[in-house]
């Protein structure tokens, strides 16, 4: 044998020897449960690719608020310890890991996620094992609606609500002929028909005249504003998400389009949204968002983003009140059922408000969907900050734009 | 290569692991159970695909497609017609082969790289169908909490359905393999012209194996469906697709057994890196790498050809 | 939706060169593709993961320099690292494996992307990056009675001085004539005691510079996220395969059916966007079984 063809034979065996190191270690420390007396929190989310952007904060404000409370001796005197799973974005891995965090973690709470397929098929899950899913992101107004349940809240606005919102702020404005362009999935879709449903209810005279999607992360909208100014709207309504948010902005800018027609974009007030553009953001977009680190201008809030910064050295976005809520919820949850039980938990939690940086915030009994205000702004250069921000922010409160209880309980008895 | 496993010892040997399958859910976490269910699903999944990549010499690169034809089909009968669950079952992998029908004979007219992007296209046509069909799919949302019969729910009783319809399958998988068929497939795959020459309709033999393939990839689809509940746009797509690839070429391709091994590796490195470390595409990315560097043949490849030649090395110094 | 009447003829004009611009953006980037694959004979999944990289290094050179210096500079320093990180990953790695199959070879660029996009997400975060391009390529030109974007403008001109550039590496440079044998028939070239490793080491730089210039154009007009690798590797495929798999032209003329058939779909078949590409291939692969142009496969 030469001598190259040992060297690689050593070498192969060392890779079969890792190998078998890593399935014995992994079978050597089975199960990786944590002290019995600690309650044990599973994040599931997508920790990679564009999503991260906001998770990320999701994930930092919840960790935040369970050190603080870790600090002081935990949530009744029990230490929260919190494991978090990354999803790739992909609903097989999402199922993967919600389960592996249940039955090997052996988690008691379960929150995430911003992709809708997982948080319903999680919602499916935790129906199963009897677990509190909390869902921090996903829009989807089937989780606390349709397919809601006992064990699921909604702690982020949903579709359903920021069309409400939307249509009450657009109500208002001379605009006849709309035109409706967005992301082409359920998101964009359940967003465009929301606005469009609720505004229509509210002003009966306005006008479809054109639709046109794009596929998800699509790259290249000029083509498509181009289209839509050849036909000539009063106002067009974009339902789009994500990366697309800085791609809408841009192309809007350098089309010229912003300066010709008036647009309305949820989350294009965000600071996900201005921030990455700086100056370049256009003006006047018409936007609406559950959060911004410098409205309201309260004690609350600046502590909230005081302690964010300190932690994090950034400043925090919408998922960062999603988190730190979800974490105030929990807390103060376990400490009026008075015990570390989460059936008690969620008994709770129904009807149950805390404080948070945007105001108090119920959890509503019916539905498990709480009830947050929406701050529509159009956005403006400021002096204080490099990036644009929401200026002339109108409050809508949340209890105005959820559905009915009535509506919801006539969702959930429809045979699926 | 396996006729070899038709080998006594080897028999045998097979038996004593159908029995550890069979006793290891008493004995380990039931997490543990749930691994290796989908370790199989996926593992049936993969075999299938090696049947026409490894054994038929097609780039195959969408075999996603026809996995989440049969999961879709399942979870709409079951959801939509209200038939029974069982009945379900067994009508969803012909939906799945008739997929494969379909596709295939639109692809089989082109070769290497075209073939795979003309699949890849097809199948992306299919996958847009389900992202978008919003009143019938259920759209990107997909369709979840598909309703099981009782005798399988709890992850046991799923665990042993899914080893059952896993044995069974490749059992039929071995024999097709093994058939004249399977033995045409693998010479038209190494010398098509000569097969040709001698009076083989190369194409007609491959367009049966892509059918087969879809086939026991639809079976996996349902068994999917059994273990999850779920269906959803992803599986329809090539991301999925390149993944199971993967998996063959990573266990060895030209071998029976390598695509369970690929298989269990890439889901239980994916499960343990995933645990320990949110960068773990980074780490299984650095495994791979290595993997293909000292492994060329794959691990399963690698591994029957050192125990051959330790049987050669014998054989010699017997002699 | 009957909106198609309403549209005159300089709206369609417009259109249609919104539709070349980008499709500037997708030759440039699968040439690069093309090239690697009629050279190496590997499909270059990492392809994608390189694109990101440069638009990513893009943004690096335009905050740390600045200004419109900085953009100009971006466009040729960020393509050098994307082309400088290939070469360490041809050179330490990918070369040892020529001998292999070429389905191994795609899954070690696959493992390739997998290490590329977390370093990535390592190296730059996980905010949304924007890069800002310089003043006189802001804003918009009237054409036709139509604002256009003055940066597709510009895009509209650096394509064909790449697709000029390209030319002369293939025909007049004695490594892109020997790269352009070696796709035909490597063994031949080898036997001419031409070091074919080498070669193929230039032509997987140089694929790989493109992508990184691909990246480095597109970073002005659009958010920069990770994931944006994905969204773009399935389209290059796509169209190298409809020009013929290595064939540098056939990537301009898949790019071209692309952009137009793209833009004017937008406008005249809004509903069907999601599924242009696919169609179009599906369409030319069933009466061209080997792409519209020759090809070396």
């Amino acid at each position: 044998m030469t001598k190259g063809k040992g060297i690689k034979r050593i070498f192969s065996l060392a890779g079969i020897a890792l190998l078998g190191c890593v399935f014995a270690m992994s079978l050597v420390f089975l199960p990786g449960h944590a002290a019995a007396r600690d309650i044990k929190i599973g994040l599931v989310d997508c920790y990679s690719g564009g999503a991260t952007t906001f998770t990320y904060d999701v994930r930092d404000a919840f960790q935040m608020a369970m050190d603080k409370v870790n600090a002081k001796g935990g949530i009744l005197g029990k230490k929260v310890v919190v494991a978090t799973r990354d999803t790739k974005f992909k609903v097989d891995i999402g199922i993967n890991v919600t389960k592996e965090l249940v039955m090997r973690e052996g988690v008691d709470i379960l929150v995430g996620t911003i992709n809708s397929s997982v948080a319903l098929a999680v919602g499916e899950i935790v129906k199963k094992e009897k677990i509190p899913f909390f869902c921090t992101f996903s829009k989807s107004d089937k989780i606390t609606g349709a397919k809601g349940h006992r064990y699921v809240f909604g702690i982020t606005e949903n579709t359903a609500m920021i069309g409400k919102a939307a249509a009450v702020g657009l109500a208002g404005k001379p605009y006849v002929k709309y035109w409706i362009a967005g992301d082409d999935y359920e998101y964009g879709h359940a967003l465009g028909e929301g606005v469009w449903k609720n505004l229509k209810k509210l002003k009966p005279e306005v006008k479809l005249i054109g639709q046109s999607w794009w596929k998800v992360g699509e790259p290249e909208l000029t083509p498509y504003l181009t289209a839509i100014m050849a036909a000539k709207p009063d106002a067009v309504i974009f339902a789009t998400g994500g990366a697309s948010m800085v791609n809408i902005m841009k192309a809007s800018k350098s089309t010229g389009f912003s300066d010709k027609f008036p647009m309305f974009i949820h989350t294009a007030t965000e600071l996900s949204t201005l921030m990455p553009l700086g100056q370049e953001a256009p003006e006047g977009v018409l936007g609406t968002s559950n959060y911004h680190f410098y409205y309201p201008d309260t004690p609350e809030n600046k502590a909230f983003v005081k302690e964010f910064r300190a932690a994090y050295k950034r400043y925090p976005k919408v998922g960062a009140l999603y988190g730190y809520l979800t974490a105030q919820y929990i807390i103060r949850g376990f400490e009026k059922a008075g015990k570390i039980n989460t059936e008690k938990l969620i008994d709770a939690l129904e009807g149950f408000t805390v404080d948070s940086p945007v105001g108090p915030v119920k959890m509503r009994a019916c539905d498990h969907q709480a009830e947050l205000p929406m701050f529509m702004g159009v956005t403006k250069k400021s002096p204080d900050y490099p990036f644009l921000i929401a200026a002339a922010i109108e409050t809508i409160p949340g209890a105005e734009t959820l559905p009915t209880c009535e509506e919801i309980k006539k969702l959930r008895s429809k045979k699926q | 290569m396996f006729k070899g496993m038709i080998h006594k010892g080897a028999l045998s040997a097979l038996a004593g692991l159908l029995a550890v399958m069979l006793i290891l859910p008493c004995l380990i976490p039931r997490f543990y159970v749930y691994l290796i269910a989908s370790i199989l699903v996926m593992a049936l999944l993969a075999m299938s695909l090696n049947l026409v990549v490894g054994f038929g010499g097609l780039f195959q690169f969408h075999h996603g497609v026809f996995y989440g034809v049969g999961a879709y089909a399942v979870a709409l009968l079951i959801t939509k017609t209200g038939l029974p669950q069982w009945i379900c079952f067994v009508l969803a992998p012909f939906a799945a082969a008739l997929a494969g029908l379909i596709i295939g004979l639109i692809c089989i007219r082109l070769r290497q790289l075209y073939f795979a992007m003309i699949q890849i296209s097809l199948g992306s046509l299919l996958w847009a169908l389900a992202f978008r069909w919003y009143d019938f799919t259920g759209g990107d949302d997909g369709i979840h909490g598909i309703p099981m019969p009782d005798i399988l729910s709890g992850i046991h009783n799923s665990y042993y359905f899914i080893l059952t319809v896993f044995t069974l399958s490749i059992i039929g998988l071995f024999f097709i393999l093994s058939s004249p068929f399977g033995i045409t497939l693998q010479a038209a795959r190494d010398n098509a012209q000569r097969c040709e020459a001698i009076g083989v309709f190369v194409r007609r033999h491959q367009l049966f194996a892509i059918v087969i393939a879809s086939f026991f990839a639809g079976v996996a689809g349902v068994l999917f469906v059994v273990l999850e509940g779920s269906v959803f746009p992803d599986l329809l797509f090539w991301v999925l697709s390149l993944e199971i690839l993967i998996m063959c070429l990573l266990g060895g391709w030209f071998t029976f057994a390598g695509p369970i091994i690929g298989a269990a590796l890439m889901l239980s490195l994916r499960s343990f890196i995933g645990m320990q470390t949110e960068y773990w595409t980074l780490i299984l990315g650095i495994i791979l790498a290595l993997l293909i560097f000292f492994l060329p043949q794959g691990v399963w490849g690698y591994i029957l050809e050192k125990v051959k030649s330790r049987k050669e090395a014998v054989v010699e110094r017997e002699a | 939706m009957d909106t198609a009447s309403t549209y005159g003829l300089s709206e369609l004009a417009m259109q249609l060169l919104v539709g070349l611009s980008r499709s500037m953006i997708l030759f440039i980037i699968s040439a690069g593709l093309s090239l690697i694959l009629g050279v190496l004979r590997v499909p270059n999944v990492a392809h994608g993961s390189l694109y990101m990289i440069g638009a990513f290094a893009a943004f690096t050179v335009n905050t740390v320099i600045g200004g419109s210096l900085g953009f100009w500079l971006s466009l040729i320093l960020a393509p050098l690292f994307v082309a400088l990180v290939s070469f360490a990953a041809e050179r330490a790695l990918f070369c040892h494996l020529y001998e292999r199959e070429h389905l191994m070879l795609l899954l070690f660029t696959f493992a390739l992307m997998l290490i590329l996009g977390d370093m990535v997400k390592l190296f730059w975060g996980v905010e949304y990056k924007s890069v800002t391009a310089p003043d006189i390529l802001k804003g918009s030109v009237i054409i036709l009675g139509q604002p256009f974007p003055t940066y597709n403008l510009f895009l509209l001109v650096i394509g064909p001085v790449v697709g000029f550039g390209l030319w002369l590496f293939v025909n007049k440079t004695r490594v892109g004539k020997i790269s352009k044998a070696a796709a035909v028939d490597r063994m031949m070239v080898g036997a001419l005691g031409i070091n074919v490793s080498w070669v193929f080491c230039t032509a997987f730089v140089i694929g790989c510079f493109l992508a990184g210039l691909g990246g480095a154009l597109v970073a002005p007009t659009m958010g920069l996220t990770l994931g944006m690798d994905h969204a773009i590797i399935m389209e290059a495929f796509l169209i190298v395969v409809i020009g013929g798999l290595g064939n540098i032209w056939g990537a301009l003329v898949g790019s071209l059916i692309f952009g137009v058939t793209h833009s004017l779909g937008v406008m005249l078949l809004p509903q069907f966007a999601i599924i242009f590409p696919y169609v179009a291939v599906v369409i030319v692969l069933i009466f061209w079984p080997r792409g519209l142009l020759k090809s070396v496969w």
